[in-house]
């Protein structure tokens, strides 16, 4: 992608984003009908799951992009891999930070060991560890296979941890566990879910472009100051 | 004659910064080429990608004709590489440092390949001592001869006169001086100007990372090299 | 085939005799465990808790945490003298390095396993007798996976100006379905439980380890080629 076109779909995806986030909130907070048994305190619901998905849509793409960049070697890979890192541990924060309000208004606690909590909680510190790696060399094309290595093992063993997390949680149960995703999501809760989920994939689509974009002019910043240095 | 090892290009970069801008070059069996260049120009860059410790950007190396796969391990078998860090492990004795590498290199009759090695750089009786008693010239000779435990044909040295004693300096130019017995291709690199010259065959000197020159020996005047090579390094 | 298998020993042996002439490591981990449990003895009110109901998850964060202070220096011995770029330069497959590296991990982390039990026993009265085979089988099958991700993280580490403080970051997440399947199980295998009941579990583990060393040997390459 030219550099061009990276601005304008930041420019029209990020348009889109906000615009739709804007919208959710609203429904959120105006529109959609208050859940029966938890009250108004369920309404975090929506941000807390638009966050934890968005955040493991990056993950996709983060383990994605590093077995892709191990194969092919091509640093566009790395640099969008790094930029869903980044763009996936903003909406995990917020995922993060949304679920313990939630669970303490809920059920009186900050934090529940429920399991997509603490997978986030865990694939948020793999981000930092696949961040951290990046700039922790010396040379710098090695911090990038570290980095793509983290990716792929990351990915390759959540499935198992996914498992661990489920079957803890089944020995030990909390003591009030709401179906939240329950049978039949009545269809305002259920558009405001999926207007949610969309706005922040787009919104992520966004600020990974966005980032990727920055990356690649950094890039060619670097090399322009390089030839610049050789040529006296 | 056909090359024994050919360079083609090679490009090794460090994010931006290229150690090795495209250096392109061949070599005919039983030729001692030297390298020589002020510090930072890349050699031992250079050497690390030829030995096949360093991965290249971009470029090709060519060995007996058939272009380096650095997945496939039999080629590194014939070659051996001595640098200025010796390899060693100070908790192994001498002999159990070489013994270590002669199955690495899943030699047959390591032990005797071991003594005879030793003997050669002056070593049998420190043996069985641990590396890390050595001296700074134990510790080098202790790496030539790991570096020709497995025989190799082609022989990779990065600045191995540094730090070495009168002594061990003599040792290791007696050991050169057979390396050339025509079946054996040997790289140097040093900025030692005399010890380089000595013996090359072919002369290159690298300047920020490309030969700036590259030819026979022969085409440095005797008794003027010191200027010849001033030029070359200053002209850039 | 032989060959290789003869270059895996030949690295798992150099390394454990360095190891067993130097005892850096084994005793750093051997005085970590001791004390960790003698500490311990003090944070506990005995009065109200049971050794026997918290000494699976002793013996278990203590492994983890004092298996991460030896696998953190896995790669120490090659940083010496650039060893690393001598095994990178002989004609050694990169996946046999590793394997050799996880070996010699392994024993030297069973054998400071060893000296976890025993010392949690006679410090806790804690009987691990009855079952210890199982016990045994379950601490060898969650080592495997273990040392593992270990030494593959290591090796990422050991070519970081961070070293071994970015280990536990980046080792800790994964490590969660070795603690809770390994430490369920030998909880229930302590409380006298017959070992068929951690079939279940073990085989969890058994995938864990599987994966973890799998992974190693496909990815170790791209680790430590520079």
């Amino acid at each position: 992608m030219s550099l061009r076109s990276i601005r304008q779909s930041v420019l029209i995806l990020g348009f889109l984003g906000v615009s739709l986030t804007l919208l959710f909130h609203w429904m959120v907070f105006f529109w959609v009908s208050t859940e029966a048994t938890l009250g108004i305190s369920q309404r975090i619901f929506y941000i807390h799951v638009a966050g934890m998905w968005t955040g493991m849509l990056a993950f996709i793409v983060v383990a994605v992009c590093s077995a892709m960049y191990l194969w092919l070697r091509d640093d566009r890979l790395d640099q969008i891999g790094r930029a869903a890192a980044e763009g996936g541990l903003v909406f995990f924060a917020v995922g993060l930070t949304a679920g313990p309000l939630w669970a303490r208004l809920a059920w009186g606690t900050w934090w529940t060991w429920e399991p997509r909590l603490t997978l986030s909680l865990l694939a948020w510190f793999i981000y930092i560890g696949y961040l951290l790696v990046r700039g922790a060399t010396e040379n710098p094309e090695k911090g990038k296979t570290f980095a793509a290595v983290i990716g792929v093992i990351a990915a390759v063993n959540i499935p198992l941890i996914h498992v661990s997390v489920l079957w803890f949680r089944s020995l030990h149960p909390e003591p009030v566990v709401v179906r939240q995703d329950g049978p039949a999501l009545p269809p305002d809760m259920l558009i405001t879910m999926l207007t949610a989920l969309l706005a922040w994939t787009i919104l992520l689509f966004a600020l990974v472009l966005l980032r990727y974009g920055a990356a690649r002019l950094e890039a060619r910043a670097e090399e322009l100051a390089l030839d610049q240095g050789t040529t006296t | 004659m056909a090359h024994v090892l050919e360079a083609r290009d090679l490009v090794r970069r460090y994010g931006p910064i290229r150690a090795v801008d495209g250096i392109s070059f061949g070599l005919v069996e039983g030729d001692l080429l030297t390298v020589l260049g002020p510090n930072g120009a890349g050699k031992s860059t250079l050497l690390g990608l030829l030995g096949g410790s360093l991965r290249p950007y971009s470029g090709e190396i060519w060995f007996r004709g058939e272009l380096r796969d650095p997945g496939v391990t039999d080629w590194r078998a014939e070659i051996g590489v001595l640098s200025h860090r010796t390899f060693l492990y100070g908790a192994l004795s001498a002999r159990e440092n070489l013994s270590f590498y002669g199955s690495l290199y899943d030699l047959p009759d390591i032990a005797e390949r071991v003594d005879a090695r030793l003997a050669e750089v002056g070593l049998s009786e420190a043996a069985g001592r641990y590396v890390r008693e050595f001296s700074r010239g134990m510790r080098q000779r202790l790496a030539l001869a790991r570096t020709l435990l497995h025989d190799p044909s082609l022989i990779f040295l990065d600045e191995p006169f540094t730090g070495l004693d009168v002594h061990a300096s003599a040792l290791l130019r007696e050991v050169l001086v057979r390396l050339k017995d025509g079946c054996r291709t040997v790289i140097l690199v040093t900025h030692n100007l005399s010890e380089g010259l000595a013996l090359a065959d072919r002369v290159a000197i690298q300047v920020q990372g490309r030969f700036a020159f590259l030819g026979a020996r022969h085409e440095i005047p005797d008794g003027a090299e010191e200027r010849f090579y001033r030029e070359w390094v200053e002209d850039l | 085939m032989s060959r290789y298998l003869r270059q895996v020993w030949a690295l798992a042996a150099k390394d454990l005799r360095v190891e067993f002439r130097t005892r850096e490591r084994f005793v750093a981990m051997a005085a970590f465990v001791v004390l960790t449990s003698l500490l311990f003895n003090y944070a506990v009110d005995w009065t109200l808790l049971n050794p026997r109901d918290i000494a699976s998850a002793l013996i278990w964060m203590i492994i983890v945490l004092g298996g991460l202070l030896g696998l953190g220096r896995t790669f120490e011995l090659e940083k010496e003298d650039g060893a690393m770029e001598g095994l990178l330069v002989a004609p050694l497959p990169r996946d046999a390095l590793f394997l050799g590296k996880v070996i010699a991990n392994c024993v030297l982390l069973g054998l400071v396993e060893v000296l976890a039990v025993l010392v949690v026993s006679l410090f806790f009265q804690v009987d691990f007798t009855q079952n210890w085979l199982a016990i045994g089988a379950v601490l060898l099958v969650g080592t495997i996976g273990f040392v593992s991700l270990g030494t593959l993280f290591s090796g990422i580490t050991a070519g970081t100006r961070m070293g071994e403080t970015l280990l536990p970051v980046l080792l800790f997440p994964l490590l969660v379905p070795l603690v809770a399947f390994g430490a369920s199980s030998t909880a229930s295998l302590l409380a006298g439980f017959p070992p068929a009941v951690v079939y279940g579990s073990l085989r969890i583990l058994a995938a864990f380890s599987i994966l973890a060393l799998v992974s190693g040997v496909g990815l170790f390459r791209f680790i430590v080629e520079e």
